[in-house]
């Protein structure tokens, strides 16, 4: 149902049409503002953030001792979030849990984007052989189930107990491609634009036009693609910590709690629901970022 | 249909499907054999001599390329070697039974995503904001969200745990299942858990791409023309908006795949799946290699498999 533009909306209106200048970010910002759901994910994840931090600091009971209430206990005033099957404080467990999820969600993008704007930017900007050598390389990989590989990594390389920087490492491997093939891709449309030949034409460098012109206009894309991989790298590290190959206990992780849970499912489902539920909302607050970011950032669509 | 270009073409992925294999599958093998640790390293081998005959058993006494040339060619044949862990077992038949298992789970899984996913999208697309297009758009992003085994676990409690007396713990579980003849329950509550959080961006995409179809001057038309709704939106519209959805099958069915690990473990479905995650604990390095050689090939296979129902969905595509 698209809507025709009346004849009175068209009219000259001399105070409606100059309008305070923006920039593009500003505009991004104004469009994200508006966007409840994304506002909503926003304050979530600044709240999950806020507590992350919190648990380096405090956390109310330890999250390696047992038996500090009853075993398997349910919500209540002392352990808010109740107790696991080893008499283990929930909430205490869930606050280190999100500085994993967080950590591995962030890191892992850190790797990702370094690694596809350097491989997308080559491809894309230099063409010929080289793009068609890591187009090749590009859908090897896409060939490869990411998980058994990243499985294989953690058991035959790290032992089965991997550090929090390998499973980042882990991830990032088999999760680059979608961010170079995105660079690549932008790299290979902007370099044909008239403002790039312009600058080429008054002589400015390749660096020049890399980092001065491709880059800065791919930027709308590759942040949304990254906040698209974030709840991608977390969704994975649970998957790992699900199967007890994640961060090594005693550390806390959602996916490692989640799988403790369903040993006690007849008895207790609250030891499953709590991290379920926590990653689920995580994950579905950094969707909605995403959906909110790339509606913003797209200045072809005004609202 | 079958042109010499699209055979060409077929001929030509299928080259990239067999280097893809190859190389993925010798670097894990080089990357297993080269480490240090392997299943010899356990307390039942007594004596060096011992171990000199186990490993010419297993041809581990050639140098590592041959070993790996023995290994492809074998796969190639449909030999995949025998366990390390137990000896005298073939992994080939064991891996087929497996595979077969996987499939029907997967199966199930994958037209249960396709099926739902269509239908609630096409439902939101035609209902375009009403409530029942908030309730479901709200409801993919929620169901995108939600890991397999979470829904899984979900799916756990609610039928094993508060309808227990209904399904009197059926599928909880399943101890002993040979798996060839799995019950409905069985495949279908893995499948649904599997399956879900793709139907939710199966359901995304349809309704999106429904939804700048149905605009379209030929639907008019066919409105118009006094064809029954239905007809309209399944045969006119369906059928174009469907093409932007064919490109989420790929990763679909990789997710699929490798997602059948977790819920393979978590339901007790002994498949490939299953299998892998076992056999890398137990350092059991030929089944580890045999599966993952198997994961690559079939990847490869179903992304040729999708490319090729575009020309089928899209007679404009030609390759």
């Amino acid at each position: 149902m698209s809507v025709v533009p009346s004849l009175v909306d068209q009219e000259y209106v001399p105070e409606t049409i100059v309008r305070e200048q923006s920039s593009l970010w500003a505009d991004a910002w104004r469009r994200l503002r508006r966007n409840r759901l994304a506002l909503v994910a926003t304050v979530y994840l600044g709240l999950l953030i806020v507590v992350a931090i919190v648990g380096f600091f405090y956390t109310p009971y330890s999250t390696s001792h047992q038996g500090v209430g009853p075993i398997e206990g349910s919500f209540s005033a002392k352990h808010w979030l109740g107790l696991d099957s080893a008499g283990r404080d929930i909430l205490s467990r869930l606050m280190i849990g999100a500085q994993v999820s967080l950590a591995v969600g962030l890191g892992t993008q850190v790797f990702v984007v370094s690694v596809g704007v350097v491989v997308g930017l080559l491809a894309g900007y230099l063409r010929g052989a080289v793009d068609s050598v890591i187009t090749l390389v590009i859908n090897v990989f896409y060939g490869i189930p990411d998980l058994l590989v990243a499985l294989i990594l953690v058991v035959v390389v790290a032992n089965g107990k991997p550090s929090i920087i390998f499973i980042m490492i882990a991830i990032s491997a088999t999760r680059w491609m979608d961010m170079a093939r995105l660079v690549r891709g932008q790299a290979l449309s902007i370099r044909e634009r008239e403002y790039v030949e312009a600058a080429r034409a008054s002589g400015a460098k390749p660096g020049k036009v890399i980092f001065g012109h491709i880059l800065p206009n791919s930027l709308g894309p590759i942040i949304v693609q990254a906040t698209f991989g974030v709840p991608q790298a977390i969704l994975f590290e649970a998957f790992l910590s699900f199967l007890g190959l994640g961060v090594p206990p005693p550390t806390p992780s959602w996916g490692s709690m989640a799988f403790d849970g369903t040993q006690a499912i007849q008895t207790a489902p609250h030891i499953v629901l709590v991290p379920s539920i926590a990653l689920s909302l995580t994950l579905m607050a950094f969707n909605f970022l995403g959906d909110g970011l790339r509606d913003a950032l797209d200045p072809r669509q005004k609202r | 249909m079958l042109t010499r270009g699209t055979l060409l073409y077929i001929g030509q992925r299928m080259l990239l499907i067999l280097f893809t294999v190859i190389a993925v599958s010798g670097a894990v093998f080089a990357g297993m054999h080269s480490l240090p640790g392997d299943a010899f390293f356990s307390e039942r081998i007594h004596s060096d001599e011992q171990e000199r005959l186990l490993r010419a058993h297993y041809g581990m006494d050639k140098p590592l390329p041959v070993q790996y040339l023995n290994f492809i060619t074998g796969a190639l044949h449909g030999d995949f070697g025998e366990s390390v862990i137990n000896r005298g077992t073939k992994i080939g038949p064991l891996v087929a039974q497996e595979a077969v298992i996987s499939a029907e789970v997967g199966f199930t899984a994958l037209l249960f995503t396709v099926g739902l996913g269509m239908i609630f999208g096409v439902v939101a697309a035609v209902r375009q904001n009403s409530w029942v297009d908030y309730v479901l758009t709200t409801a993919s992003v929620v169901g995108y969200s939600m890991p397999s085994f979470v829904i899984g676990s979900f799916l756990l409690l609610l039928l094993g745990k508060f309808l227990f007396e209904w399904t009197h713990g059926a599928f909880y579980y399943v101890i002993g299942w040979d798996g060839r003849y799995g019950t409905f329950g069985q495949i279908l509550v893995p499948a649904v858990a599997l399956g879900f959080p793709y139907a939710s961006i199966v359901a995304r995409l349809t309704r999106a791409s429904m939804l700048e179809v149905i605009r379209q001057d030929y639907v008019r038309t066919a409105r118009a023309k006094g064809l029954a709704e239905w007809v309209v939106i399944v045969r006119h519209a369906l059928r174009n908006a469907l093409i932007p959805v064919t490109t989420i099958l790929g990763p679909l069915v990789i997710g699929i795949v490798t997602g059948g690990v977790v819920i393979e473990n978590l339901f007790g479905v002994p498949g490939l799946g299953k299998e892998f995650y076992t056999s890398i604990f137990n350092r059991d390095y030929n089944i580890v290699i045999a599966v993952f050689t198997i994961y690559a090939g079939l990847i490869g296979l179903a992304n040729l498999a999708v490319d090729l129902t575009y020309t089928v969905i899209d007679p404009r595509i030609r390759y």
